[in-house]
This record gives structure tokens, sequence and C-alpha cells, in this order.
């Protein structure tokens, strides 16, 4: 990956955005990846028009039908059937699917956007600024993150959904950053950076006139395998129980339906959210992988 | 070569040193008073004193990090709050087990991915190729704990087949089985959670390897090898193989990292006594000396993996003299 | 004198995601035993995909689409993959560029050579090692060298030694890829020289492929011209100095001051070479050519043979002299 080296063809009129989005609609992956991401998207707006239908009953935190006694399965007032105390599961899994996507894409775009540009400046300017940031980069990337999380919230007592999206996007930044840096060490040394180098142009905007737009195809796949990265590690806090305890995500339905021993009785219940993160996550690197087979020619046919 | 390799453990140095300091920052930045976090009202007088007196927590901060630094060295974390027994002799014990259970995983996920990835790489555009490849991102991407209490619901509460969590049957090893015994019934409690391991990690080196392979198979040297009217298989084996099976190496560096995660999840569903359980147990129980001690351990763990894989990388390159 | 390689009618093409595209058309040409010939053009005019066509390396997308390429008097085009495998390297060989990824970086370079002898004769690894030390001794390395790996060698070493490979299982026929462009001048000179007395000496038939027309004349009997996937003139290298037709061959000619002279960049037409995606229904040389008649726009001029041993496809043929 190191070496993931995009030629699309750079005299063609059309930008490189343009030139990747007419191969996306042709590749199986990115259509698939779409189709089930819109189904989640879709369950995200679903979310608060289903909770304004009955908000006592419906409220994912805080609705409660007090009319069933313990876990009840589907049926038509809920369509996932009941948690153990009478809350709506079908609530807290469109609530989840808010939740999930809100984070994964937050972290996925500010690391994305951290990574590029620090990968972009550390490879333009090289020296001691490249050396700095890459060994910071090393270090981050061997800290071990659930752990790191699950510590954290343990010092604080509680954890919050600001917290995850800091760290997360604090710590997945170094991926991205390692291979535009890599790119860019390889674009400095094209014509095009000379001569504009050469004719004076200053080097901001050397950086985001001529490097930024052809590490962008790169930068595209990461956004993308990173929101399945985010999505995974919070489901996996959440469901070790350290979740941010003021919202409902899929990690804590799981680990509701796992810590009071609903799993084995209640499939209703522990099935969809697993399968929800899972599918999401998916979605998501389906896309990253179709985009990788547009701007990495060497994984094209022989 | 001894040169790098000094330079690459002053480095390790380094980071652990940066990574143990942080968390002595964030234990002492708490929003409270850290003795109230070491020290819980159920303790005696004395056993106050004692830990007051070990992490010299009546002493100036910096004085403090002097004697954290110290007892790191020595590798005294401390006792554990809750069993009260060293914290380094339970870690020890634990990690072992997690060692046992995810190294054979990552070596069978790890052959199992190598294998298919290169066969399918071979064999591109066929659909073999394009299910192998959507069946990995899917396990890749499955949520562990999920597809572990599926497999406990499906394998072990429905079938029957195997058992519900642990990694031993307490009751069987009292009487003192014979080593045969003890090996099937410890194989028995492994296979699931093994399993699940290996299922949810294949697909990340089968992917790695299918693109590392279909890179390969460009290079000018396949050409040649191919003129010089070598077998197909030895050209896919000795040279494409071969060479593609470099890039995999460093990405299993920074794999390992994140499969730490896999093994807090994984610990968590099998109830498997391993390092990655014990964090989670340590910090919802405030067990700091332990959690503090587990996270240092799993850092170190990490960094050394790290450089393992750094010095057979430099085996399988010739072209890296260090 | 035997034909060792005779190629006729060859027609190539490749399948893209816009259409096929002709790399080769109606490519014919004859080369008898013990004799060497150059195939000159600008990149893209298909000589390498000529090359690769003879040793059947195509990739997946090409394919042969008419003609025969008989070597030793037997046509290869229909031979399978295994039966090809037994051909490759004994019967016809390449010389690759260094500058290429042509050594595979992890292994000994001495070990690839041994490989490659031991995929084809049964013959102990001892006695296999003793034929690449006396292929390191013909080419000029202390074959101490077979130790090494690729990345231990200097370039022009690593040429030479791909010239002991090629050379490694006695190939009848050698067909030399640019064996040394990104060499230093004086490196390249030594190469050439190397690659020209060895195959008079191992009495080889050679196709050398070069973009560079001065390298060619030096070390080859005969000439052909390529442009566009057409081969265009094919001559005795005297011939085709003092006697070009082909306006394509005469701009090269032009160009160049003398057969032992300056070496220059084959670029003496102005224009593009076409689209082969689309490639003009008459002559492909029409757009660029200044001699154009009616008939070159729309006919298509056939490869015939207009004097002795010198081969022509243009509609001018000699008449217009």
């Amino acid at each position: 990956m190191e070496t993931l080296n995009y030629t699309l063809d750079k005299t063609e009129k059309k930008s490189l955005i343009r030139q990747i989005w007419d191969l996306a609609g042709r590749s199986t992956f990115i259509k698939l990846g779409v189709f089930i991401m819109l189904i989640f998207g879709g369950m995200a707006v679903l979310s608060p028009i289903w909770i304004q239908i009955n908000p006592a009953i419906y409220d994912p935190i805080i609705g409660v039908d007090l009319s069933v006694n313990g876990s009840v399965g589907p049926s038509f007032k809920h369509p996932l059937g009941t948690d153990d105390i009478g809350k709506d599961l079908f609530s807290q899994l469109l609530r989840g699917s808010q939740v999930a996507f809100i984070l994964g894409i937050m972290v996925s775009l500010i690391s994305t956007t951290l990574g590029t540009t620090i990968g972009l400046f550390a490879g333009y300017y090289g020296k001691i600024s490249d050396t700095l940031l890459m060994r910071l980069a090393d270090i981050i990337l061997t800290v071990p993150i659930l752990p790191l999380l699950i510590v954290i919230s343990g010092i604080f007592g509680t954890q919050s959904n600001w917290i995850i999206l800091l760290i997360l996007s604090f710590t997945f930044w170094p991926v991205t950053a390692r291979v535009i840096r890599a790119q860019t060490l390889s674009l400095r040394e094209r014509p095009f950076i000379e001569s504009a180098k050469v004719s004076g142009i200053s080097n901001t905007r050397i950086i985001v006139k001529h490097l930024a737009p052809n590490v962008l195809p790169i930068a595209f796949y990461y956004l993308t395998v990173t929101v399945t990265g985010a999505i995974l590690v919070e489901a996996g806090l959440s469901f070790l129980g350290f979740g941010d305890p003021s919202n409902m995500s899929w990690g804590m339905m799981l680990q509701w339906c796992f810590v009071k021993g609903y799993v084995f009785k209640a499939p209703y219940w522990m099935i969809p959210p697993g399968l929800c993160i899972s599918l999401l996550s998916f979605s998501f690197y389906l896309i990253g992988v179709g985009l990788e087979e547009i701007v990495n020619p060497r994984l094209k046919k022989r | 070569m001894g040169k790098y390799i000094i330079g690459r453990i002053v480095q390790i140095i380094i980071t652990f040193f940066i990574v143990i300091s942080i968390i002595f920052l964030m234990f002492r930045v708490m929003p409270s008073d850290p003795s109230s976090f070491l020290l819980t009202p159920s303790m005696t007088a004395e056993a106050k004193q004692t830990i007051r007196k070990q992490f010299g927590l009546d002493e100036p901060i910096a004085v403090q990090y002097v004697i954290y630094l110290k007892n790191f060295i020595h590798g005294d974390f401390g006792n554990s709050f809750y069993s009260g027994r060293p914290v380094m002799s339970i870690i020890m014990e634990k990690m072992l087990n997690t060692i046992f259970l995810s190294t054979t995983a990552v070596i069978l996920s790890y052959l199992i991915g190598i294998f298919i990835g290169k066969a399918i790489a071979w064999k591109r555009g066929s659909k073999a190729e394009k299910f192998f490849v959507i069946l990995g991102l899917w396990f890749y991407t499955t949520f562990t704990p999920w597809l572990g209490i599926m497999f406990l619901w499906i394998f072990a509460f429905k079938l029957k087949w195997f058992p519900l969590g642990g990694m031993i049957t307490p009751e069987k090893w009292i009487f003192d089985p014979s080593l045969f015994e003890k090996i099937c019934d410890l194989g028995h409690h492994l296979i699931l959670p093994l399993i699940t391991y290996v299922v949810l990690w294949f697909g990340s080196y089968l992917l790695l390897m299918r693109n590392s392979m279909l890179e390969t198979l460009k290079e000018d040297y396949i050409l040649t090898a191919r003129a010089k009217g070598l077998k197909e298989k030895v050209i896919k084996n000795r040279h494409a193989a071969r060479n593609a099976m470099l890039p995999i190496v460093t990405a299993f560096a920074i794999s390992i990292s994140f499969s730490i995660a896999g093994a807090v999840l994984i610990e968590t569903i099998f109830s498997w006594p391993g390092i990655g359980r014990t964090i989670v147990e340590a910090t919802l129980r405030q067990d700091y000396p332990l959690v503090q001690g587990a996270f240092a351990v799993i850092t170190m763990v990490v960094l050394l993996a790290n450089f393992a894989a750094d010095i057979a990388y430099s085996y399988l390159d010739p072209r890296i003299t260090y | 004198m035997d034909s060792v390689l005779e190629i006729k009618n060859l027609q190539m093409s490749y399948d893209t995601s816009e259409g096929p595209v002709s790399a080769l058309d109606n490519v014919s040409f004859t080369i008898m035993a013990g004799e060497a010939m150059g195939l000159v053009g600008e990149s893209g005019c298909g000589k390498t995909s000529l090359g690769m066509c003879i040793m059947k390396l195509l990739p997946g997308n090409a394919k042969i689409t008419h003609g025969e390429i008989f070597f030793n008097g037997e046509d290869i085009v229909p031979k399978t993959e295994d039966e090809m495998r037994k051909i490759r390297w004994k019967g016809i060989s390449m010389i690759f560029q260094a500058a290429m990824n042509a050594l595979n970086p992890v292994y000994k370079v001495g070990d690839q050579i041994i490989e490659a002898i031991m995929a084809h004769d049964t013959i102990k690894k001892k006695e296999a090692k003793e034929k690449v030390s006396d292929l390191y001794k013909l080419v000029g390395i202390d074959p101490k060298r077979m130790e090494n790996y690729p990345h231990e060698y200097s370039g022009g070493m690593r040429q030479r030694a791909i010239i002991a490979m090629a050379l490694a299982c006695d190939p009848k026929f050698i067909i030399a890829d640019e064996p040394t462009t990104a060499l230093d001048v004086i490196v390249q000179d030594e190469i050439i020289d190397e690659i020209k007395i060895i195959q008079k000496k191992l009495n080889m038939i050679m196709m050398y492929i070069s973009h560079d027309i001065s390298v060619i004349a030096e070390t080859c009997d005969k000439i052909g011209v390529m442009y566009a996937g057409n081969l265009i003139e094919y001559a005795n290298t005297l011939a085709l100095f003092d006697n070009p037709l082909h306006p394509y061959t005469i701009a090269l000619m032009s160009s160049f001051p003398s057969i032992e002279g300056l070496k220059t960049k084959l670029n003496p037409v102005p224009g593009e070479p076409p689209n082969l995606l689309n490639p003009p229904k008459g002559c492909r040389f029409y757009p660029r050519c200044s001699y154009t008649r009616e008939i070159c726009k729309n006919e298509r001029p056939e490869f015939v043979e207009i004097e002795t041993d010198h081969f022509l496809a243009c509609h001018r043929g000699i008449s217009w002299k």
C-alpha cells in the first residue's frame, strides 16, 4: 500500500474526481455498498419520525411500554419486540443507525483530513518535520486503541461520545498520513511540481493547488474505510459497557442483551444490532475496496 | 544490522516511556484526588498507609513520577485491589492464556488467508475471486462479539458441541486427570473461540495477499519467469507469492495493535481468562494498579511484536541491509 | 540458407474498455540462419508486442487474430501453453532490459539462471552451476558474483547477467528488447559489442528491438522499420541505408548523419502516430506523409518484395523515385 500509485489519465479534460465518479458507477462493490448504506441512511432519517408516533413508548432513551411484561417478541406495535423492561427495540435500532453514521463519518472526516494534511506537509517539506511527524505516527499506531478507551473511561468514571470521537480521530490519522506521505514523496519529483517550484509559486499554493488534488483519490479510500474502523471500535466499547450512557447505540443494545442474559432467549433482541453494525461497516468497506480498484492501476486486470 | 537493532530498541524504549508517562498523567489529572482512586474505604488504615507509601502519594508530583518510573522498571506494578495479589504475577498468568489463544488464531488465519488470497489472485476475474473477496470483506467487518455470540448460541447452546465458555472445566481438574484428559478438555474449550478468531481474521490477510499478489504479478520478473519456461506452479509460488508476502509482513505488524481489540472482545464473550478480559474487569472494578499494569504490558507486547516483524522482514527481503 | 523464423500476415489486437486496439497488422518477414535482424520504430509502434507474440507471452486481453509464426518450420500460433513452455528459453529466449525489474529481487542471480537451466535440461545442480560460471566468463562477470542478489549488481553488470541468463539454455533464437536503454553510453557500447560478438560466435539468430536506429545499424544484418503496428519496410542494412524507399524511412535516414555517427532521437516526422483504436482506413502513415496520393487515403498498401530482399508497404513503390 505504501506504493499505491494511481495514474488515471491526467491528459483527459475531465477532472480526476469526475473520472472516478464515472468509473464508480460501473463497480459492483461500490453499487452494493451504496445500496446498503442508503438503507441505513433511511433508518437514521426514520428515527425521529418513529419517535413522534408516541414519544412515551418509542423514545429510545426514556420511552417505556408499561403494558408489556418482560421482553416480548416482535408484534405490530413493536416490530422488533421489546427489551426486559418494555423498551421498544426498533426505536433503539433506528437511533443506533443515527449514532453510528454521525460518529463514523465525523471521525473519518476529521482523521482523514488530519492525516492527509500531515502526510502532504511531511512529504513535501521533508527533513525534520517529516521525521518528527512520522515518528509520532509510529508511536500512535502502536497504542492499542480499545484498551486505551477502556482505561480512559475507567479513569473518568464515565464516557461521552465526544471523547470517543476525539480519541478515535486522533488515533486513526497515522494510517492515512503514512500513505499520503509516500504518495507526496513520489509526486514531489514529478516535472509539474518542479516547474511550479521554479515559477515561484508559494509552497502552500503548490500543496493546495497541485499536490492535494493528486492525492485526493487515496484520501477518499481512507475516508470510507476509516468509517468502518470507527463504527466497529465504538460498538466494541459500548458492548463492553464503556459507551456513552446518555445515548443509545447498537453496541449498547447488544450489551444489554448480553448482560441481562437474553442472548440465547431472545434472538429478536440479539441478532439485529450486531447485524446492523456488521452490515454498515461492510457497506463502507465495500465502497473503499471498489475505490481502491479504480485508483490503484496495479490491481487492474492483466 | 546491529546498529539498526540498537536503534529500534532505543525507539521502543522511548515509545514505551512516552506511553507510561501518559498513563501516569492520566491517573493524576483525574477530576478528583488520585488517592481516592487508589484507596477504597474498606481498607484498613495500615493498608492505606502502605499504598500511600508505595505510590508515594504524599510526595510532590515530580517525586511521584520518579517513584512510578522506578517501580515500572523493576516490573513492580503494586498489588491488585481486588485480589491482593501482585499485579505482575496476575498479568503474566493471563498474558500466557492470551498468547496461547491468539497466537494460534493468528497463525491459522494467516495461513488460510494467504493460501486463498494467492489462489484467487491467480484466478483474477473469476467467480471464485469475487466470492472470496466479498466473503473476506464481510467477515473482516463483522462485529466480533456478535459473531462470537452467534457461534455460542448455535454450537454451544443449541447443538451443545462445545462448552459455553472458560478455558477449562474446573470440576474435571480437581481430581488431577491425566495429561491427555487435560489436553482434551483444553482443546474442547479452545475450538469455539479459535474458530471465531480465524473466521474474523482470515479475511484481512486474504484481501491483503490478493492485492499484493495482483501487484506482484505485474512485475517484470514474473514475465521473465514465464519467458524462462517455468511451470505455472513455480511462477506462482516461488516467484510471485514469495515477493507478495513481503508487504504482508509489514501489514502484520500494524495489525497486531488492532488485533488486541479483538482479543479484548473475544475473551469477554468466551470468558477466556486472558489479559483482554482482565483489563475490562479491572476497569469495571476500579482496580487501578491492575489496569495500569495490564495496559503497560499490552503496549509492550505490541511494540515487541512490531520489532519482531521488522526483523523477520529484513530476513525475507535481501534488499534490506540495516 | 534455411529460414529459422518466418512470420506471415500476423495480426494482433488488445481488448480495451474502449474497444479493440489493432496493435499489429499485416506483419510478415523472415530471418535466415545466422542472421541478426533489427526492428526499429517509435515507442508504441508495436515492436515489443511483436517480440511478445513470438514468445507467446501476451497479456490476457491480447489475442493473435490472424497469421502464422513459423519457428524451425513449425507454426507456434496454435501451440498450447504447455508446448510453448518447452520452446521458451530453449528455442526462443529473450534479453530483457536491466532497467526493468527483470531479475527477482529476493533470489541470488546465479540461482535464477540455474533455475532456467534446470527447468529445461535434466542435469545436476552442480553441472548447471558450472555452466552458469562459464556463461559469466563469456559475458565478462566474475563467476563469484553468482552468489550476489540483483540489487548488489551495477546496471551494466545486471545487463550482462541478463544476457548470460538468456544464453543459459543454448537458444536458437534470441529476442533482445531494448537491452541497453537506461545504461550510460560507454557501458551501452560495451554491451552492444558483447551481444554482437556472442551472436556471431554462437551462430544464433537474433531480433534486436530498439528505437535507436544507430544501435541497430551497428548490430544487425537486416532492418525492419515499424510504424503504427505495420512493418513498412524490410531490407538488408546496407540496402536500406543506400536506398530507403518508404517516406517514413527516408525521414528517419535524413535525420541520421551516418552509420557510425551521432545518435539521434527518433521523431523525424512532424505529427503524432495514429490512434490504433480507430486506425486510418488506408495507409496508416497517410496523415503524416508528405507524398500522399488519393489511393493512400482509402487503400492499404500491400507489403511486397519490391527489389530482391527489399520489402516495402507503400503505394509509391519505386516508381516515384
